[in-house]
């Protein structure tokens, strides 16, 4: 690998991907579908998917992992299949990236959705169980980064990152999932993001960031919380913007240029990597690419 | 202790998430031969529904929450019996069903009014995230709830509400059930679009919709 994420972003500002499970469902991916069996059942449409990013401008496609870890694998009674299902996710999204002569693969790892006490019953050791197997079959197969997404609590991001460094010392990006509050922005458990990027800088982090939970508008609200409180590249992967209803079907009150636009403010006021989150497709990210393309170098 | 003082400190229990000095409150209640109705409503539902304020203002995150949900669900175990004992209807037949739409794995709004409904001694049945819409109406058609809620972040899952219930509608089942859905995307246009019986924007918004469908005051 000539250059990693690290280097990319001290270089440049990063352009990410967009949604992968709404991607999926207009490939056909049935409405409470597994989204990682498809690694394996429809691997040429997850790929295609990554493709599509690529092709839009994207600098880095994230494995189709998720939802990849045993416990969350667990409720669609595939939590034997963690192994299989991320080394599958892994090999096609190094196959897209060969074929495009472009981009880095993060292998993507979310959250377990089991909270610990006193809100549900997971304990550290459950959940570095889990992230230990899952990093380990995105590393075997070959992933050139770690990004971890939507944790909404910054104690289960701290053991999944510790979890990755028993055995690995590939870089590791961090995003929690902050919500707007009166008082400002906070993550489901009341941390703000200075304490939260504070913590995963200290086990590690080579890039934090907020993903997911609110659109590109409330996103460019909390830039300058985000701002101070990193001390690493922030990455910034909004969703896209809240929908109205027209003729009784959703329409995304936000199109993509609107959203391009408003994540292009986020970079002039210092985000470092870019991307969507739900609700985002290939149309977001290109019109996105156009947006990093004509500003200013940094 | 007179019973304005043991209110404040049943609210207070609530408040504090102290489930064990809550379950205390409530036998200390039953033993003095208090009048339970107004522990409940000046004591225990007021310290819930504090808590409820302060996770809209955002003082209070969803460890706050949780443990006052939990001991206001402790101090109601010990007064339910009580309550029973005297021939007061407490709300069971309230029952409430609540799921997020197939295709959609964000249930955390979804979990937080399955908690605050708890809380405040509604029966609930949660169907979990990623329902099926089969699953929603055998459940309705098995379990009878008094309200069926329904929850999705997604543009790309809310559309599965207006399946569900016109689903409902072909098994001459929709006329059973209250229906409430809520979630990000989602606006009271869409909600009466769908033939929803009520919006809810929040998990309080939620509580208020349901005791109003079904005649519960506060």
């Amino acid at each position: 690998m000539s250059c990693g994420i690290v280097e990319l972003l001290e270089e440049k500002v990063v352009l990410l991907d967009g949604g992968m499970g709404s991607s999926l469902i207009a490939l056909g991916l049935e409405a409470g579908g597994c989204t990682e069996l498809w690694n394996v059942e429809f691997p040429e449409r997850v790929r295609a998917v990554h493709e599509s990013y690529l092709k839009a401008g994207s600098d880095v496609v994230q494995t189709n992992t998720f939802g990849a870890n045993s416990l969350a694998l667990a409720r669609h009674g595939a939590g034997d299949r963690l192994g299989e299902l991320n080394r599958a996710a892994a090999r096609i999204a190094r196959e897209a990236v060969d074929s495009a002569g472009h981009g880095l693969v993060a292998g993507n790892i979310g959250p377990s959705g089991l909270f610990r006490p006193p809100v549900g019953t997971a304990s550290p050791d459950e959940w570095r169980s889990t992230f230990v197997d899952q990093a380990r079959a995105l590393a075997e197969e070959g992933v050139d980064y770690f990004s971890l997404e939507t944790f909404s609590d910054l104690e289960e991001a701290r053991v999944a990152i510790t979890a990755i460094r028993t055995f690995s010392e590939l870089p590791i990006s961090a995003c929690l999932t902050f919500d707007r509050k009166k008082r400002g922005f906070f993550t489901l458990m009341g941390d703000t993001p200075a304490k939260a990027f504070e913590t995963l800088v200290a086990e590690g982090a080579c890039a934090v960031g907020a993903n997911c939970s609110v659109g590109s508008g409330d996103m460019l609200a909390a830039m300058t919380e985000l701002r101070e409180a990193a001390s690493v590249p922030l990455v910034v992967k909004p969703n896209a913007g809240l929908p109205r209803i027209a003729d009784g079907r959703a329409v995304y009150a936000q199109a993509a240029d609107e959203f391009a636009a408003e994540v292009a403010a986020t970079v002039s006021l210092g985000a470092g990597a870019v991307g969507g989150c739900c609700g985002t497709d290939r149309d977001f990210i290109a019109a996105l690419r156009s947006e990093l393309d004509d500003m200013p170098p940094r | 202790m007179d019973e304005r003082n043991l209110h404040e400190r049943q609210s207070q229990a609530i408040l504090d998430g102290e489930a064990e000095l809550a379950v205390e409150l409530a036998r200390q209640a039953v033993e003095m031969g208090a009048n339970l109705g107004d522990c409940v409503d000046h004591g225990f539902a007021k310290g819930i529904r504090e808590v409820g304020r302060l996770w809209e203002e955002g003082e209070y995150f969803l460890p706050e929450l949780v443990q006052g949900a939990d001991a206001m669900k402790a101090a109601m175990a010990i007064l339910r019996p009580e309550f029973l004992k005297d021939g007061i209807e407490d709300r069971q037949g309230s029952r409430v069903l609540l799921g997020t739409a197939a295709g959609d794995i964000h249930d955390i709004g979804k979990t937080l009014v399955a908690t605050i409904l708890e809380a405040n001694g509604f029966e609930v049945v949660d169907l979990g995230k990623d329902v099926s819409n089969e699953a929603f109406v055998t459940a309705v058609a098995e379990l009878t709830p008094a309200v069926l809620g329904m929850s999705a972040l997604l543009t790309t899952t809310m559309p599965r509400h207006g399946e569900v219930i016109e689903l409902l509608r072909e098994r001459n089942l929709r006329e059973d059930v209250k229906i409430v859905v809520g979630g990000a995307p989602l606006t009271h246009r869409f909600a009466e679009e769908i033939g929803a019986d009520a919006y809810a924007a929040n998990a309080m918004d939620a509580l208020g919709a349901v005791r109003k469908l079904i005649g519960v005051k506060a």
